[in-house]
């Protein structure tokens, strides 16, 4: 028999986890957002996108969540004229990575809420069990 | 009365079981707020599960073991969901945060009142 609670702090702890990785994505594509090739005609950064998936854990019968695979975004590459970039094709166009800053930070800040959440059913689940263990104290 | 009291301690062990259980569904259905295609899960009604778990064992000799540690068989259904996003998910954040709320004061009641109960066992047998 498995301790409901302890599920939750797991589940918990597989939430807290699956967006933190999400934050590190989202860091990535913000850092990387005017990475260009260094050879012309070169590829510059791709966007990476994250996805989730449930997955039901065998030993508790919990609910966790994991990341399913980090892929690459497969949106076109914006493009930008510059004969003087080393990276400008024979028509003195640049491709530019296809990371778009508004959509990003829309992101981050969905992963942070997401974040807060999970944080707070671990502080609930904590609560409850300290609530268990008082009923010995204070007799 | 005795006994009144005892029976109670196990009806908020089992309501503290159901309880527990449902944090742990409210806990999957955070972690997946963002899961395509997760739909949200809850638990049956406490009065469904308490039929099922039944408050204690049949015993026809004094020597028999009255029922222990009962597993609860807490029932899951999909809840009602307030919205649904594009992706195909039904979680919402504020709907599980307001359900975890419920069961924390649900909670907190119980073991007040399991402690109430036992301070006045204690001061009925100290006397």
């Amino acid at each position: 028999m498995f301790d409901p609670l302890e599920a939750t702090l797991q589940i918990g702890a597989s939430g807290i986890q699956a967006q933190s990785k999400r934050m590190r994505v989202v860091t990535e594509n913000l850092a990387n957002a005017q990475t260009t090739g260094k050879t012309p005609g070169s590829n510059p950064y791709t966007r990476k996108t994250i996805s989730f998936e449930d997955e039901v854990d065998d030993t508790t019968g919990a609910n966790v969540v994991k990341v399913s695979g980090i892929d690459r975004s497969r949106a076109p590459y914006r493009t930008e004229y510059n004969p003087g970039h080393p990276a400008a094709d024979e028509k003195g166009y640049v491709k530019l990575p296809n990371v778009d800053m508004l959509v990003e930070l829309a992101d981050m800040r969905e992963a942070s809420r997401s974040y807060a959440a999970n944080l707070q059913v671990v502080k609930q689940a904590r609560e409850l069990i300290n609530m268990t263990i008082d009923l010995l104290r204070s007799t | 009365m005795a006994l009144g009291a005892v029976q109670l301690f196990g009806l908020i062990s089992r309501h503290n079981q159901w309880l527990a259980a449902r944090q742990a569904t409210l806990a999957g259905n955070i972690a997946n707020a963002n899961t395509p295609g997760f739909k949200a899960l809850d638990v049956e009604d406490f009065n469904q599960t308490l039929d099922t778990m039944g408050l204690s064992m049949a015993t026809t000799q004094s020597a028999h073991m009255t029922s222990g540690a009962t597993e609860a068989p807490v029932g899951v259904r999909q809840e009602d969901p307030w919205d649904v996003t594009h992706s195909g998910n039904s979680v919402s954040l504020e709907q599980e945060l307001i359900k975890a709320g419920e069961v924390n004061r649900a909670y907190r009641l119980n073991t007040s009142i399991a402690k109430a109960f036992h301070r006045m066992l204690l001061t009925a047998t100290k006397a």
